[in-house]
């Protein structure tokens, strides 16, 4: 047995040298091309454009949209084809919008990087600061483009120092769902929802029963965020990131403090359902009548009021007593264009950008997925007010997104980091459903995301 | 090697020979080892030293190394309570998981070792789980464990048992992850511990029933004896799946609730591709590196004393 550990030992040892050999070969060899890369990109030299057989223009668009959202996607690109003679886009799904962004890093700036990609809105700064894109403020001005046209909230998310970087795509807010059956049986009023976290409190322990949570929220930090931007509350420093690169995460003041003790005390009460962190186990949850109320995002609306055996009322998230409703950030995703490609190809992606801002499109987009038109005229198209006469729960959703007071905190934070801090609010929340005291958690976040924004800053530069 | 060229030598002792004829049987050693030389060099030194590498920065949003820190990352691993935690949680799992799945599908090789007839299909039973990827089985299961529509907790209340928040409570989730993980890991344990078992020559078996040895004896003194080659060697790879497992965490809990199923790897994982810290990320793969090193050596340390090779 000796034997054989020492052949093992010397084998290993031989492979040992030959990688460092290896290694010290490859690495200077590698540093150059990796450079060389970089330059042409930073140089933004000139590139042939995709060509097809029949003189077209094609170019890739790169989005995160499954189910019925890539069925309707793909079906807007393919008109999209049809409408004109120049241009082909071909959409190609490319995972969540995580696993796109993380394919975009590793190409990011090269001749593969799509001509159009699909980023979510916490991914905004990262996109800016990566040195990829063309901002599409360059195509709105040489085309006089009339932006005015787009909802002005939505538009308040992505203007970036006065300027628009991507063109705001599927949007998307957050609504209380809630079981009107259940009310009734509660003696509440199924046609007035709770408006503020003392509602929910109170209506929470009167629909708690045996079978039924009172109030559920996905474990998730969207939720946090859109509750805190709600009572006008920051989320980090230098007005939320829109003033300046910022610095430290502020959220952990008494807005956040509200928002963790309102959800402290239904917890404690048992009247709060904790259903983790999967959007269909909440979902399922509510649709099967293990809880009565709950906080979806808009776009899934549609599939609540159908999935669910009961009459579904849609009403405005709810917001702390001591301050008046500020309304909500848009969440969802934007368009962005690449740069360092061809000239004709960046043309490409700036037609298709103004195809799908038309009206018909968005009314289409709107239907299919229950995401916001980003161009208001889309709601006044006939296939819209139809539906909307069938599930006015669209209705509401559409309301609180224009009766948001625009502000830096219904703008939404702008830091790189989003996806990092995030989880830290997830770790927050598990540990305050565990019991955890409400302050030191939101501390725990706040120091968490901290460090990696501090990390990020000192990398950047 | 040694051995061989100090036999060789006595025949040409008239000329020593060159460096070139001397090194001919290594070279040619070299030769045929070259092919998996280059694959591992490729796809298992060069990462691993890139990892090494990296665990002393801090990298950039691009995910190059940007800032050199030193040690600093191992350091802030040591001292954070969360990464402390993984290494507990860890741990845990693999002590949850290894022993029992290892004494199951001992269990279902030997009763699957009786010659009777049907017997094929059982064997296909058990060793079925082996053909289900680990994705399509964490789904299946993620909604047996559903809180809301969930078989378990359905079950549960035929019996009025009170409902178990199987992947949401933290004292529950890692215990619920373990379980789906034994039954991912065992088809193939059980299959390879069938295969020891059918290795076992049955002269052996006809001498202890001439000797009047009954069953358990015959267990204990024969079966474990002759097969533990095989239990060492599903021992030892059940402990490294063990510390690598990761496809059943990502789908059914996410490292949640309260990090209590955030093992080391999921943890690798979020660090390097959700929060872009290549730097920390490559620290913790280098101290997972580290510890199933060592749990492998001590293994064959000390294990493999116990292992009877024919």
């Amino acid at each position: 047995m000796m034997k054989k550990w020492r052949f093992g030992l010397l084998m290993v040892a031989a492979f040992v040298m030959l990688m460092l050999a290896g290694c010290t070969n490859s690495d200077p060899d590698a540093a150059p091309e990796a450079d060389a890369d970089t330059g042409t990109q930073e140089v933004g030299e000139q590139q042939e454009a995709a060509v097809n057989e029949e003189g077209k223009v094609e170019i890739e668009f790169w989005h995160a949209m499954s189910g019925g959202g890539q069925e309707s996607l793909d079906a807007i690109a393919q008109g999209f084809n049809e409408s004109q003679d120049k241009y082909v886009v071909n959409p190609e799904f490319q995972g969540t919008y995580e696993e796109l962004l993380t394919k975009l890093r590793s190409i990011g700036g090269t001749k593969d990087a799509p001509a159009l990609m699909q980023v979510f809105e916490i991914g905004t700064k990262y996109m800016i600061d990566s040195g990829y894109i063309e901002p599409v403020q360059k195509f709105i001005d040489e085309d006089s483009y009339d932006i005015s046209q787009l909802e002005e909230n939505i538009l308040n998310y992505y203007m970036v120092d006065g300027e628009l970087y991507s063109m705001p795509f599927n949007s998307s807010t957050p609504v209380l769902l809630y079981n009107k059956d259940a009310f009734r049986e509660a003696g509440l009023d199924p046609e007035k929802a709770p408006e503020t976290f003392a509602d929910v409190i109170a209506a929470s322990s009167k629909l708690k029963t045996d079978e039924m949570y009172g109030f559920s929220m996905l474990t998730y930090g969207w939720f946090f965020e859109e509750l805190l931007a709600t009572q006008g509350g920051l989320y980090v420093n230098e007005e939320n990131g829109r003033a300046g690169n910022a610095t430290e995460a502020v959220f952990n003041g008494p807005e956040g403090l509200n928002v963790f003790r309102f959800l402290d005390t239904m917890n404690k009460e048992g009247t709060f359902g904790n259903f983790g962190t999967n959007w269909d186990d909440i979902r399922a949850a509510f649709s099967s009548g293990k809880v009565a109320m709950y906080m979806d995002s808009s776009a899934g609306v549609a599939n609540a009021i159908e999935s669910s055996p009961f009459e579904v009322g849609a009403a405005y998230i709810p917001h702390a007593d001591e301050v008046k409703r500020h309304g909500v950030i848009i969440g969802g995703a934007s368009l962005w264009m690449s740069k360092g490609i061809a000239d004709e190809e960046q043309q490409a992606a700036w037609e298709f950008m103004k195809y799908l801002t038309t009206p018909e499109v968005q009314a289409k987009w709107h239907l299919d997925t229950g995401y916001f038109a980003i161009n208001p005229a889309a709601y006044e198209e006939d296939i819209v007010k139809e539906k909307w006469a069938e599930y006015p729960q669209f209705q509401v959703t559409v309301d609180q997104l224009q009766d948001t007071e625009p502000s830096v905190a219904t703008q939404g934070a702008l830091i790189s980091v989003f996806p990092e801090s995030r989880q830290q609010i997830v770790t927050a929340l598990e540990n305050l459903y565990q019991g955890a005291d409400p302050q030191q958690v939101l501390d725990e976040a706040v120091e968490g995301t901290n460090r990696a924004i501090e990390i990020a800053n000192q990398t950047s530069q | 090697m040694s051995t061989l060229r100090e036999d060789a030598a006595p025949v040409e002792v008239i000329k020593p020979p060159g460096v070139w004829t001397r090194t001919r049987r290594g070279r040619t050693a070299i030769l045929y080892l070259l092919p998996s030389i280059i694959l591992f060099g490729v796809f298992v030194f060069y990462p691993m030293f890139r990892t090494i590498y990296l665990s002393f920065f801090l990298t950039d949003q691009r995910g190059e190394a940007a800032v050199f820190v030193g040690l600093d990352n191992y350091r802030y691993l040591l001292e954070s309570a969360a990464f402390l935690n993984s290494a507990k949680a860890t741990i845990l799992f693999v002590l949850y998981t290894v022993p029992a799945g290892v004494i199951l599908a001992l269990f279902l090789a030997l009763i699957a070792n009786e010659k009777l007839k049907g017997i094929g299909f059982f064997r296909t039973i058990y060793s079925s789980t082996m053909g289900v990827s680990v994705a399509a089985a964490s789904v299946v299961w993620l909604f047996m464990f559903h809180p809301s529509i969930g078989m378990f907790n359905r079950f549960l209340a035929l019996f009025d048992i009170g409902q178990i928040q199987w992947l949401l409570d933290p004292d529950w989730a890692l215990f619920s992850v373990a379980i789906s993980t034994i039954w991912m890991n065992t088809g193939f344990s059980f299959l390879i511990l069938l295969g020891g078992l059918q290795n076992i020559n049955e002269h052996l078996y006809e001498s202890a029933k001439i000797d009047g040895a009954g069953y358990f004896y015959q267990l204990r003194r024969i079966t474990l004896p002759m097969l533990s080659p095989t239990l060492f060697f599903i021992i030892t790879i059940s402990l490294i799946n063990a510390f690598q497992s990761f496809g059943q965490i990502d789908i059914l809990t996410k490292g949640g609730p309260a990090q209590s199923t955030n093992l080391i790897v999921y943890s690798i994982y979020r660090e390097a591709f959700v929060n872009y810290q290549f730097g920390t990320a490559s620290a913790q793969a280098v101290f997972l590196f580290l510890c199933i090193l060592v749990v492998t050596i001590l293994q064959f340390r000390f294990g493999e004393r116990k292992v009877h090779y024919q």
